[in-house]
């Protein structure tokens, strides 16, 4: 067997020039997507598939969302066998001045610290990712700051129609406006679709600056203008420093459970009936103040990001596919690791139920 | 999240505020804690700052 030498020097530079134990973006690789892996007739914003991946749209057609699960190309080759992809279905081949279409990432200031926003020793970014698009030319990739609203935008091309390519993309330091240390989105990086006029009239800007709208998305070609067109991303990973793409280095992969774990900070869904179309599960209840209430004290999988929003409340008797469904459906002493959740069963015959919800402490 | 209408719930049994109903454009019901971290919670307020009105508990 021949033997190669290792570099060891490369090796520890990567490790120094990467202080972050775990990627700093969570589901870069789209592996994770509980709430569905597929929806359709998307025209508002929101999370539809692959968790901690928003969709930002005003008035820029009809979408399709889907994970997808890949089999072939140069993505695949690299190690990634899911990615998000976003199918025109309805065409606006002329977007309105104030419209928009953006896939975003939303970033808690606590977890972007270690970038020194706002000091002298402010780090530079790189974001790498893999991108098949059917629309080919330029594309602008954004760099949000939230606490002091301030931007940088760099564009790249998309050269070949339906083929997966690999971008790197570098944005400056910020020796300007530190990010505020705390639970709540600070940044966000911006992927634009397609942009009016509002954001697209004025000089792209690649230097950090206080935001003006007409130089964030200078060039961006307009995916919603044709119902062939298809958008899709995975190996998404932000790195502190400068790399090409020779010298950035590889995408962390982390186990599904840890991933999921991760992204469970955020939302998570043990619903019955709800889009996401879990398996629910069998809890005994615990009767309080009034037999006919019946209560599911439920501990979340992990920590979540703040006390989450409850939705899809359901508790159905005996079987899941029952259609005997409690009423006054509620959520009750809503922590950032518990949740009472209780419903009213007015014949209070039964001595155990199905329940589910989903539970979103999104940004 | 479109919000059609906001209305509170009290702890069972109890005259004390334990989270809103939010009833989105879909009629879909959220359950929306009291907790200014949640994002839903603060567009809440934003919605009462933009004039509108909560309604009262059962």
């Amino acid at each position: 067997m021949a033997l190669s030498k290792i570099d060891v020097g490369n090796m520890l530079d990567d490790e120094i020039r990467r202080p972050n134990a775990k990627p700093l973006i969570i589901n870069g690789n789209c592996a994770i997507s509980q709430r569905s892996t597929s929806v359709t007739g998307i025209t508002g914003g929101g999370y539809n598939t692959c968790d901690r991946w928003n969709l930002s749209i005003s008035s820029a057609g009809t979408w399709t969302q889907t994970q997808e699960s890949l089999t072939s190309g140069d993505a695949h080759a690299d190690g990634f066998s899911k990615s998000l992809k976003m199918d025109n279905t309805t065409a606006d081949g002329s977007l309105g001045s104030g419209d928009y279409n953006q896939i975003t990432y939303k970033f808690e200031g606590q977890d972007l610290q270690l970038l020194k926003k706002g000091t002298a020793n402010a780090e530079k970014v790189t974001v790498g990712f893999w991108i098949k698009a059917t629309k080919t030319g330029t594309n602008i990739l954004e760099f949000y700051d939230n606490t002091n609203t301030r931007q940088v935008s760099q564009s790249y091309t998309v050269s070949s129609a339906d083929t997966w390519e690999y971008k790197v993309v570098n944005f400056p330091a910020d020796t300007t406006g530190a990010l505020t240390n705390d639970n709540a989105q600070q940044s966000v990086l911006v992927f634009w679709l397609g942009a009016g006029s509002n954001f697209s009239s004025g000089t792209l800007n690649t230097s950090w600056a206080s935001s003006t709208n007409a130089n964030r998305a200078v060039g961006q070609v307009n995916n919603s203008d044709s119902t062939s067109n298809n958008w899709e991303i995975t190996g998404v990973q932000l790195e502190v420093g400068e790399y090409t793409s020779a010298t950035i280095p590889p995408f962390q992969h982390e186990s599904y459970g840890d991933s999921l774990a991760r992204c469970q900070r955020y939302y998570f869904s043990d619903a019955l009936y709800s889009s996401g179309g879990n398996t629910g599960l069998v809890e005994a209840f615990a009767p309080t103040n009034d037999n006919n209430y019946k209560h599911i004290f439920k501990q979340f999988p992990v920590p979540m990001r703040a006390a989450p929003t409850i939705s899809n409340i359901d508790f159905r008797e005996d079987t899941a596919s029952s259609t005997d469904a409690l009423s006054q459906l509620s959520a009750d002493y809503v922590t950032t690791l518990t949740a009472d959740l209780y419903g009213r069963d007015d014949d209070a015959s039964e001595s155990s139920y199905y329940h589910g919800a989903d539970f979103s402490a999104e940004l | 999240m479109d919000i059609k209408l906001v209305k509170k719930v009290n702890h069972l049994g109890k005259d004390i505020l334990g989270c809103y109903a939010l009833t989105d454009t879909n009629d879909k019901i959220h359950h929306v804690p009291l907790d200014e971290d949640n994002t839903d919670y603060q567009e809440i307020l934003q919605w009462v700052a933009d004039g509108n009105t909560i309604q009262e508990a059962d």
